[in-house]
Formats: C-alpha cells, structure tokens, sequence
C-alpha cells in the first residue's frame, strides 16, 4: 500500500507524499467541506421546495368532535305537583332523541322566554309556547309532548325528503307547458298572487331559519321524454315514470349564477293529445322529488278559451306547492291543525336543524384533518386556516349558549357549518395534488447522482484509512 | 265633482305604477347579394315592457323576485347578478365581405368572440370584478371560453362603442371590452342560445335554426344584444345572421332560393308567444324572378310575409329566370360600401414589421372616419413611424384626434384611436412600423408554431349613416423558442455539472503516489 516507504527516492526528486497538499489532513478536510456545505444546503432546499401548509388545531378538532352536544328543552307544569314532573321527566328521557335534555319543573313558572307551559284542560290545543291537554294518563301526555318536542323519529324514508340544510335556498317556480301550440297552452298565471297567498306565510315562519330567494318562469315547449303509457280514461304514469319524469336536457330550468340550492316546483301541463295525464294507483297528482323539489299536473279542461291559468287551478297549484315546501325544509307530521305552524314545531325544527347541523360540522373538520394528513401534497393556506378557526369558535360559543338562547346559538351552528364548509370546498387546496413523487427524481437523479458518487466512495476510503491508521498506532 | 276629480287621481296614480309585461317579435330579413349569395338575418326580440336595471348601490342586497313569462330567465339572473345595464355578445366565424355583401343588418362582425358591456359603477365590488364574473357566467351559459377575455384582451373604448341604449343617469357607467379571434362557433353555441327563446325550437320562425346547413355557411355568426330604453324597458335580442351560397348545392346555374335549400327546414307552425313574426325579403332590382308564396305587403324593394296566423307550412322561396352570370354583374356593379378598408401585417423579421391599412373611398365627397385598434402587448407600434400617403403622395393632414393607451407588457393591450379623414375618391394608405415581443416560455399556446391572432380593427364612419365596419383578424408570427429546450437544458446541464465537478474534486483529492516499474526486458541482455 505503501511502495514509496520501500523505495528509495533518488537523489534530487522530492517524495510526492510531502507535498503540502498531499497531507491527509488537508484532503480529509476538502472532503469534509463538501459534505458539510451539502448538510448545511440541505435546510435551504426543503425550505423552497415545501408546499404551504400551515398547521391546523387538530387537537382542538378532537377534541370537539367528542364532546356531545345537548340543547335543554324546559317545561313547567303549572298546576301540577313535583311528583308529577319527575315522573313525567322520567319518561320524556327516554323518549325524546340523543341531544335533547327535558328538564320538567312545576310550579311557579319563571319568566324565561323559551319555557313551554303545560296546562290541564277538556281539549288539546297549542297556543304559542302553551299547551292545555286532558292530563289522564302519563303514557298519553308523554306521546303528546313527545309529538311536538321532537316530531322527527318517524320513518327514514320521510327524513329523506327533507333538503340538506343551507343559508339560503332558491325557490323556482316553473309553468311548463308540453305542448302550447296543441290547443291547450296555458300562457300565463298570477305567480306573484299565488306565491303571496300561500308561499310566503310558510317564508314568513321559517325566516329565522333560511333567506328564500324567489324566481319563476314559464317555458311553452316542454317535451317529455318517454311515452306514456294509455289508461282507460287518458294517460297514466307508473312510478318508474316519475323517476325519470324530469327532462332536464330539454326543459331549462332554473340554475342559478350562485353556488346556492335551488328547490324547483313545476306546475306540468300535458299537451291536449295526453290530456288528462294521472299517476296510477294515486289519488293526487302531484309527486315530490327527495331534496329537489315537486311536480304538480295540471289537466286543462276540456274547454280551454282563456289562456291562462284559473283562479281555482292557481289556488290548488300553489296549495300543492306549499305542501311539497314544507316537505322539503323540514318533515312534519304534528296532529294539531292550528295554524299553519306553532311555535313548538318551529323551536322543534331549530332544535333539529341544529343538531345536523353541529353534527355536519363535526363530521367535516374531522374528515378535512384527516384528508390533509392524508394528502401530503396538499396546500393549506391562511384562508383555510382562519376558516376552520373560525368554525371551531362558533362551535365553541354554541356549546357555550346551548343552554340560554336557542334562535342565538342556532345561528352559531349555521356560522359553524357555513365556514367548515367553505373550508373543505376552498379551491386553492387542489394546486399540487397530482404532483407525482417520480417526477421530483427525475429531475434530481441526473443533476446530483452523478456528483455524489465519488463523495460517497472518497469519503468511505478516507475512514477506512483513518480507521486503519488508528487501529496500527494503536 | 270632488268624486270625479279623486277618481281620475287615482286611476293617473294607478296607470304610474305600470305593471312589468313582456313582448316577443321575431323577424328573419332575407337579402339577395350582388355576387349570387344569400345573407339571411334571424331576429328574436324580447321586450321587458318598464323594467330598468338593477340599481348597482344595492347589489348586495337581496334583489327583488324575478318573474318572467317570455324574458330568459338564465340571462336575467345573469344581467342582476352582476349589475350589468348594456351587454352585446357575437361569436362569428368567417370573414365579412364588404365589397360584395355589403353592410350587415347587425353590425358586429368581427370574427371570434366579441363582448362588450357598460357596468354600472359604485357598488360595493370593482366594475373589473363583476366584469370578470360575467364573462365567466356567460361562458357558461354558452359553452364557450369566454373566460379567456381576460385583462389580457381587454380595453375600454368608449368613443367608438357608445351605448345603443340609454344609461340611467343616476349612476355612472363604464365600458368594457373584449375580443377573442380565435374561438370557434359550433353547436354547442347553439343549443344554449335556442333555449333563450320561448318557443325554443319547435315552433315559429327558431325552426329554421338548423345547425348543419347553418354551420355549413360561408358565413355565420350568432349575437346576444341586451339593452335598455328609457321609456320602453329592457330589451333582449337574439340574432343569428348566416352568408349561405344557394349555387353551391345546385346543378343548374341559378341562385335560386327557398327556405328548404337555405335551412333545409319550412315553419311548420307559428310560435304562440309571439307579437309578430315577419319575413322581409329585399327584393333584386335588376334581374327578373318570382317570389312564391304571395307576400303580405310588398313595396318597390322589399316584400313583408307575415307568418303568424299561418295554417300550413310556410316556405318562401325565390327563382330567377336567366342563369346567375357572376362578372358582369361583380364588375359593372360599384363597390357595396362607400369605404373600403384593407389591413395586412408584413413582418420582415421576427423582430420587426410594418401593419398597413389602405382605406379606398369610393364616393365623391370626403369621409371621416374613427379608426380603432385594440393590439394585444405582444404587438407593439412605433407610434413615431405612423405615415400617411395619400394615391401614392404623401399626405400630412390625414390624422387628427390620436388617442393612445400604450400596452402594459404581460398585461394589458394597447388602445389606438385615430380619426382619418380621406378625401373623395382616393385612396388613403397608413403605416406604422411594429415590434415583436418574445414571450415567456409559459405563455405559448399549444400549437406555437400557428401564430397569435390578432383581433380585428374597427372603422366607424362619422359622416355616413352607417354603423362601424370591422377589418379581418391578422395571424401574426412570434419567435418560439425550440420546444424540446427544457430536455436539452437539463442533459446539457447535467453534463457539465458532472463534468466541471468531476474534474475539480479529482484535483482536489488527488494522490500522488511512486509506483515502482520492473526494468524494461530489452534493457538487461539475457546470456543463454
């Protein structure tokens, strides 16, 4: 290894091995400089090449998820003992769904607002925030009060109609007509009377809950796109049909220059060859689409001299278009026929929509965590941030106010849902989702590998050297 | 007589508060050219009877309901959301022949996509923010890149592009523009626009919109025109106006027409919703022919049908008697328009080149006129090389009212607005001298090597009753760099760094060592 030890050097030449850069320290050196300005340089390329992705509360999301959530429902009995309100907040517990918490005081009744009274008396009826009902038995009041507390544990097929919650819906009102040039075309209708008459009294009700946004329109040529099927008395449609009766290629109904849903209630004209058009085995002719809105028929009379829509056909249209509403923002199956609404159904509603809607923020923040520390790629920016921030405060002060003021903590929760929402649909999260990983070493491998193999292999043999010298000195 | 006196109070006070209603008109204008082709001219008008637009101080209020019976309710929700007062869209494709066709009934004709709107200003969102969300609204609404009119096309012109319409005072108003040459108009475009209509496809005069004879034109072009009348209300007009060529699909030498060879479709029934539907044919002043059916009205040169109470069919057809004998009638007839205009771009280099107009006036007095050029950055004019020559001579007094928005390079085009006056009878030749830019490697467009195209100018006479005449597009040549670079640079790259650091670490590390050598075999004489 080291012939030049046993060779004599002749007179007149140096010894290579002396030379002032040949020593080995001074070669150990330039070898150690360069690995060590490839360590330092190291910080500064993760750095630019990082995608933005600013942390997220992450604990404090779990934190959430986990706590439940329980909106206190009071009730006073008035004339009634405390044994009575013990039994009967025993048996509201078990009965009401996971969220609610009844609390049944007797008594003199305070002088909270969203206290509920319950009376005795010969009748059952509502009146605001007061209920009179014969007290006979406890299982009787308790299906009662059940019934206007939390009306929504009935059959899953119903709880289906009912439209995801939003801020603001729009409503579209269409008249389409199959066929106007047939001999029946209806031209006009009074919407904006109809709409007044039986609409907006529902609008009115639901305001603390959802903006309603109103449009309409009248469409002449309205084509379907299956044939229907001849009965003995017109034409009938089964209920394949009507789930294939909207023709959303040909009929241009209304899509709105906003990111809001739109609920749609069409009033159908059949052309005079396919009048009069019923559903088989109904007795209405009127269908609800789940979450979409309604389609009411409409068959002309067979004299058709006035062009446009009755009186009588308006005011039964628009009735029809009130009850597929209804349907659609919330579920209702209340016994009493006060009114079009008591104040118990619509805290009912509030209460309800709040749970989905916590609910619904709960479920988004906890996929979002998951799907950016799944997603590596992923940038998350300050907008992302502030908003899932912001959607955990909300749903801070709304575990805060639950217990004080319910239309309060309601429009926490829609803040909360809005924003967690907005978080998880931010556009500017999809820039480098697709980057692929072979891509990155392909455009390093050819720059550095071909520099970094003769660090590696000089600096292995300096060691193995080193180590050698040390294990001879030794 | 208090009685009397309260009672005409209360019906005047009544009659103010005038109900919104809509009316519907079409309209098809048919017009023989002088070189054998036909140009046809489709007009939907809707009426919005004492509407106004939507006060842009409260447009982040809630807006009033919209209800609409005729009225498009996509395009309403389109106008309110965004506070846009005036609004004209044309998506052409070919090129308009002034010389033989003469002025269009629509005058906007530039080839490719052309939007331009007045926005209200003073609400809370910027006039270029609602500017931005209607392009793309109206992209949507008509399955065309709109969105690509960005700030990169975009001008304000407000001297050649008045409102055709009134602005309602109390706010004011900008103007925005933009032209896109190179999109395409295909079926796609169509099918939205026949869903604007009432009667869409199936009735009335919308029939004949069919779009493989329509496609099939020299030259078509379809248009969105929203305004509003002070007194009337707002008004949405849908056109399409085609060039089709009847000796094309003909054995025999004439220019016969009829509804069946022009769109292949007849009215087959009239449209309910609508006020009037009329047919005017312009009728040939120098050859003999016969129109069939019998026309409602007709005058010395033009015919009216009135196709609304119809019962069968309507197909309107025109047969000449002699055969068509295009050089006669091309050479002895004078040019249909009274200016000519002609705008060619020589580039001598991929630095350098010259954009020349020549404008011929025909007629026997002088005409001024506006001429507008809306040049995107990657062209840029030597305004100091601007010469005029006038039938060979130069001419100085040509120029008068130069306005000039230079470009912002990666941003924004430039705006030239001169006004030209040309003499009677001459021939009027500008020139300016224009450089090239080189484009950042992102900025090229899939197919480079095509060229950009350039959007068209626009010449609006002052002195005529005519309405602005626009020039063909230009394609213009840039310099593109060779595409496979980025490969080159990296193999190149890579190389050299091996290279370079191969040879400085060898000399770094290097060691020296003395390596003994056998003595060589011939210096040592072996005795046998």
């Amino acid at each position: 290894m080291d012939p030049q030890n046993d060779l004599a050097i002749p007179s007149g030449l140096r010894n290579p091995a002396d030379l002032f850069f040949q020593k080995e320290t001074i070669r150990r050196t330039i070898i150690a400089s360069y690995w060590i300005t490839i360590l330092l340089a190291l910080p500064l390329w993760w750095h630019t090449t990082s995608i933005e992705r600013l942390p997220l509360p992450e604990a404090r999301v779990y934190h959430q998820v986990d706590k439940p959530i329980s909106i206190p429902v009071r009730l006073c009995l008035p004339q009634s003992n405390t044994d009575l309100s013990s039994r009967l907040q025993g048996a509201l517990s078990a009965r009401v769904p996971k969220g609610l918490e009844v609390v049944v005081e007797s008594g003199n009744c305070g002088t909270e607002k969203d206290t509920y009274v319950v009376s005795p008396g010969p009748k059952k009826i509502v009146r605001g925030r007061h209920l009179t009902t014969p007290f006979d038995d406890l299982e009787g009041l308790t299906q009662t009060i059940v019934s206007l507390v939390a009306p929504s544990d009935v059959e899953q097929e119903k709880q289906t109609r009912v439209a995801q919650f939003a801020s603001r819906y729009r409503l579209a009102f269409s008249l389409l007509n199959e066929d106007a040039s047939s001999g029946n075309g209806v031209m006009s209708w009074d919407v904006q009377k109809g709409i007044h008459q039986q609409i907006q009294p529902l609008l009115d009700v639901l305001k603390p809950l959802h903006n309603f946004t109103i449009e309409s329109q009248v469409q002449f040529y309205a084509p379907l796109e299956f044939d229907l099927r001849p009965t003995d008395s017109g034409f009938g449609l089964s209920y394949e049909d009507l789930t294939v009766f909207i023709n959303s290629a040909e009929w241009t109904l209304s899509s709105s220059a906003s990111n809001d849903p739109v609920l749609h209630f069409i009033l159908f004209v059949p052309s005079a060859s396919h009048t009069p058009l019923r559903i088989i085995d109904s007795k209405s002719s009127a269908f609800i689409l789940p979450q979409w809105g309604g389609v009411s028929i409409y068959n002309t009379p067979s004299i058709w001299s006035t062009q446009q829509l009755s009186d009588r056909g308006l005011q039964r249209a628009f009735s029809t278009f009130s009850t597929q509403l209804s349907y659609t923002t919330w579920h209702s199956s209340s016994p009493e026929d006060t009114g079009l609404i008591s104040q118990w159904q619509l805290d009912a509603l509030i209460r309800r929509r709040m749970l989905e809607t916590a609910k619904g923020t709960r479920d988004t923040l906890r996929s979002f965590i998951k799907l950016a520390n799944q997603l590596e790629n992923m940038p998350v920016r300050e907008d992302v941030r502030n908003d899932i921030e912001g959607s955990l405060d909300a749903l801070e002060k709304l575990y805060n106010s639950a217990s004080t003021s319910l239309s309060q903590s309601f429009a926490y929760s829609a803040e909360a849902f809005n924003l967690a929402s907005r978080a998880f649909f931010n556009p500017g999260m999809l820039a480098l989702l697709y980057f692929p990983t072979e891509h990155k070493y392909a455009v390093y491998a050819p720059l550095f590998a071909s520099g970094l193999v003769p660090l590696f292999v000089s600096a292995l043999r300096e060691l193995k050297a080193w180590k050698q010298q040390r294990a001879q000195s030794r | 007589m208090l009685l009397s006196r309260l009672a005409t109070v209360f019906a005047a006070v009544t009659l103010c508060r005038a109900q919104i209603s809509e009316y519907f008109d079409e309209k098809l204008t048919v017009t023989p050219l002088k070189d054998g082709k036909v140009a046809s001219t489709l007009a939907f008008t809707t009426l919005l009877k004492n509407a106004s637009p939507r006060n842009v101080e409260r447009l982040h209020d809630d807006d009033d309901s919209q209800h609409y019976t005729l009225f498009p309710l996509a395009l309403g929700q389109i106008l309110r959301e965004y506070g846009v007062t005036e609004m004209h869209l044309t998506l052409n494709a070919g090129k308009w022949n002034y010389d033989s066709w003469g002025h269009p009934v629509e005058p906007g004709v530039g080839t490719g996509a052309e939007l331009w709107a007045w926005i209200g200003d003073g609400a809370l969102s910027t006039v270029d923010a609602r500017w931005k969300g209607l392009r793309n609204a109206l992209a949507g609404l008509f399955c065309s890149s709109l969105g690509a009119l960005d700030e990169l096309r975009t001008t304000s012109p407000t001297e050649v592009f008045q409102p055709e319409g009134s602005l309602p005072s109390s706010t004011p108003h900008q103007l925005r523009h933009a032209s896109h040459p190179s999109e395409h108009v295909c079926t796609e475009n169509l099918t939205p626009f026949v869903k604007l209509l009432p009667c869409k496809a199936s009735a009335g005069l919308a029939t004949l919109l069919n779009p493989h004879r329509l496609f099939d034109a020299n030259w078509h072009g379809m248009g969105v025109h929203v305004l509003w009348h002070e007194d009337e209300g707002v008004e949405v007009r849908l056109t399409f106006q085609t060039v089709s060529d009847p000796l094309r699909n003909y054995q025999a030498r004439k220019q016969d027409w009829s509804f069946e060879s022009l769109f292949g479709r007849k009215v087959e029934r009239a449209c309910p919703a609508a006020r009037s539907s009329i047919v005017e044919v312009s009728l040939p002043q120098d050859s003999p022919y016969n129109l069939s059916p019998e026309p409602t009205l007709a005058e010395k040169d033009v015919a009216w049908f009135d196709i609304q109470p119809a019962s069968k069919p309507v197909d309107i057809s025109m047969s000449y008697m002699p055969d068509f004998n295009p050089g006669l009638a091309a050479r002895l007839a004078k040019p249909s328009t009274p200016l000519s205009v002609q705008r060619t771009l020589k580039e001598s280099s991929q630095a350098h080149g010259q954009l020349s107009v020549v404008l011929k006036n025909h007629e026997s007095y002088p005409i001024q006129a506006v001429y507008l050029e809306t040049m995107p950055w990657i062209v840029q004019f030597y305004l100091h090389t601007l010469t005029a020559t006038l039938d060979g001579h130069p001419y100085t007094s040509a120029f008068s009212n130069l306005s000039y928005i230079p470009a912002v390079p990666h941003s924004r085009p430039s705006t030239f607005h001169v006004l030209l006056s040309i003499p009677a009878n001459s021939t009027l030749k500008v020139t300016m001298d224009v450089t090239k830019a080189f484009l950042r490697y992102t900025e090229h467009p899939p197919d480079a090597q095509r060229g950009w195209d350039l959007p068209p100018a626009i010449i609006a006479p002052l002195n005529l009753d005519t309405n602005r005449m626009y020039t063909p597009t230009l394609l213009v040549d840039l310099a593109t760099p060779d595409f496979s670079m980025p490969y080159n640079v990296i193999i190149f790259t890579c190389t050299l760094l091996a290279f370079l650091f191969g040879n400085v670490f060898n000399l770094l590390t290097r060691k020296f060592v003395v390596v003994s050598l056998k003595p060589a075999p011939s210096s040592t004489i072996k005795e046998d």
